[in-house]
């Protein structure tokens, strides 16, 4: 707040005084004051005039400064009233009541629709649940069946119940609420229940697993991380080369501070361009474009995930040759109680 | 013939669930309503009970609790939520395995006769199968005078197998007691294991061993 700009705000207050100060002058020169009392009241009203205004801007001036300087350096803006002190003005005090009040509304706002997002999550977690007891029902009756109802009935199912999955993850993903468990995983067992889960449609396309130093543990979630290579292994049964036998390479590397987990196929890889967003939010490259039909959320859960769980994930590729996704864990001996 | 009681509120999967134990070479029980459920359990001394943990007015934590007081018949938990807290809260209170729903039906067989085999102490590693010893430990066969040794794989297979002697064994069931052991082989590895399994039973005089019926699987006699 300069002082230039508090005068331009107050240029009616000035038009004002003149004019009672002109009023006074002709007031008094028709009572024919002497000049000496005309400059004395004069002088008496202009000081009046200067301090009056010197003493409103200081006042005012501490306050502005102090409320646009917070402002500045505040990144969650709305809680700038929380940083500054109650002004000793009215102006201010109203200013301040005002932010009060707005805030206040705006909390309530933001809970209503945290209220119902997390409601609207808690009824997909519930569905997805629900909609798994058809499923399971209708794999036994296949597996009871399996005259009438086939290998290929059985492959739907998996897909329903890979889509019904994703949707689960997606809102693990994004819901604020720990709803994992952090321990003690083996890599081998994971991968291993991993495999079993996909192994029908792995052996469809033809396709082989190898691992390499899987025998080591990580600190994570293990479903979390078995949805995660669930991921990985559908995208390499999808993106494939014409021809060439799919070979998913899973293996582990123990560094002093961290576990690398490397998920490596030798798919079409994906195009220079496209590597830096395939784990952007709905992001289908040239490969979800014209190979199969994407989604673009699969890689987005999956980092989602991992960021929730402190892994860090990365991605290098060749196309035409080569998908590797490598997961870091670190090692905390604070997990370990 | 083992006795599994299923605990289970969906009345499809409850049905479906008994037929794919009783044709499997069980004898499946389960509870239609759920009052005094613990007492209808206990009473029905089954070998293994298959609980959902999502049952209505009664918490299947809770139960097994309850039912781990009483006795130590092992029990799977089996559940539609996919988490990592019901898993270890389930083992905690004493489940002996915890699958999800929807369960692949090959895995959950292989997973109830694994607990049964616990269950039953077998940890006896020597078998026998017509007169000849099956040394787990040591990955071989045995006649007294010569040994055989078996690769990971035959042996998953021949153990299998003679599990389930004199009844069919599908390549479905092999492939999943394969991959359940990180052996991730593909069709035509498990046909040749099978054929050198064959010639090595062979070797040992017993011919004609693994019977295979067509379109369905094999038989070890």
């Amino acid at each position: 707040m300069r002082f230039r700009d508090y005068i331009r705000d107050r240029l009616w207050f000035y038009a004002i005084a003149a004019l009672s100060f002109g009023l006074m002058l002709l007031f008094l020169s028709a009572y024919r004051v002497s000049g000496q009392l005309v400059t004395f009241i004069a002088v008496i009203f202009i000081l009046f005039l200067i301090s009056e205004e010197l003493v409103g801007f200081f006042r005012k001036r501490h306050f502005y400064t102090d409320l646009m300087g917070k402002l500045e350096l505040l990144d969650k803006k709305y809680l700038i009233h929380e940083m500054v002190q109650k002004p000793g003005f009215l102006e201010g005090e109203l200013t301040y009541d005002v932010l009060c009040q707005a805030h206040k509304a705006m909390c309530e706002e933001v809970s209503k629709y945290q209220r119902s997002s997390a409601d609207f999550r808690e009824f997909i977690e519930m569905w997805v649940h629900e909609v798994k007891l058809p499923v399971a029902s209708l794999q036994l009756m296949a597996h009871n069946h399996s005259d009438r109802l086939g290998e290929k009935f059985l492959e739907q199912l998996r897909r329903i119940d890979g889509y019904t999955d994703q949707v689960l993850y997606y809102a693990r993903s994004e819901s604020a609420e720990k709803d994992y468990i952090i321990k003690e995983n083996s890599l081998k067992r994971t991968v291993s229940n991993v495999a079993l889960k996909n192994r029908e449609d792995i052996q469809l396309a033809g396709a082989s697993i190898e691992t390499e130093g899987l025998d080591v543990s990580v600190m994570t979630d293990g479903k979390w991380l078995e949805f995660i290579l669930g991921q990985f292994i559908a995208n390499s049964l999808k993106y494939t080369v014409e021809g060439r036998d799919i070979v998913m390479r899973i293996s582990a590397e123990e560094l002093s501070d961290r576990v690398l987990l490397h998920f490596r196929d030798n798919g079409i890889g994906i195009p220079e361009r496209d590597i830096s967003r395939v784990f952007d939010k709905s992001f289908t490259g040239e490969n979800g474009r014209s190979y199969a039909k994407s989604t673009g959320m699969g890689l987005y859960i999956v980092k989602s995930l991992c960021e929730r769980l402190g892994h860090t994930i990365s991605v290098t590729s060749e196309q035409g040759s080569y998908t590797e996704f490598t997961i870091a864990f670190s090692k905390n001996d604070f997990y370990k109680m | 013939m083992s006795k599994i009681f299923i605990v289970e509120d969906d009345r499809s999967i409850r049905e479906e669930l008994a037929e794919l134990l009783r044709n499997s070479g069980y004898e499946a029980e389960y509870l239609t309503d759920f009052t005094d459920s613990k007492a209808k359990i206990l009473a029905a001394k089954p070998d293994l009970i298959l609980m959902d943990i999502n049952i209505p007015d009664l918490n299947g934590e809770q139960l097994l609790k309850e039912i781990r007081k009483e006795t130590d018949t092992p029990v799977i938990m089996v559940t539609s939520r996919t988490s990592e807290t019901d898993e270890v809260l389930s083992m905690s209170y004493g489940a002996d395995d915890y699958i999800t729903k929807p369960y692949n039906p090959t895995i959950l067989l292989l997973r109830i006769s694994a607990v049964l085999k616990r269950a039953a102490g077998a940890s006896t590693s020597v078998q026998t199968y017509n007169g000849l010893q099956v040394n787990d430990a040591k990955g071989c066969l045995t006649d007294g005078s010569r040994e055989l040794i078996l690769t990971k794989n035959e042996m998953i297979i021949f153990r299998f197998m003679l599990d389930r002697q004199g009844n069919i064994v599908t390549r479905d069931e092999l492939m999943t007691a394969l991959w359940d052991n990180d052996e991730f082989v593909n069709d035509n590895a498990l046909t040749v294991n099978i054929s050198r399994l064959r010639s090595k039973l062979a070797d040992l005089g017993c011919e004609d061993a693994i019977e295979t019926r067509k379109k369905q699987g094999y038989i070890l006699r």
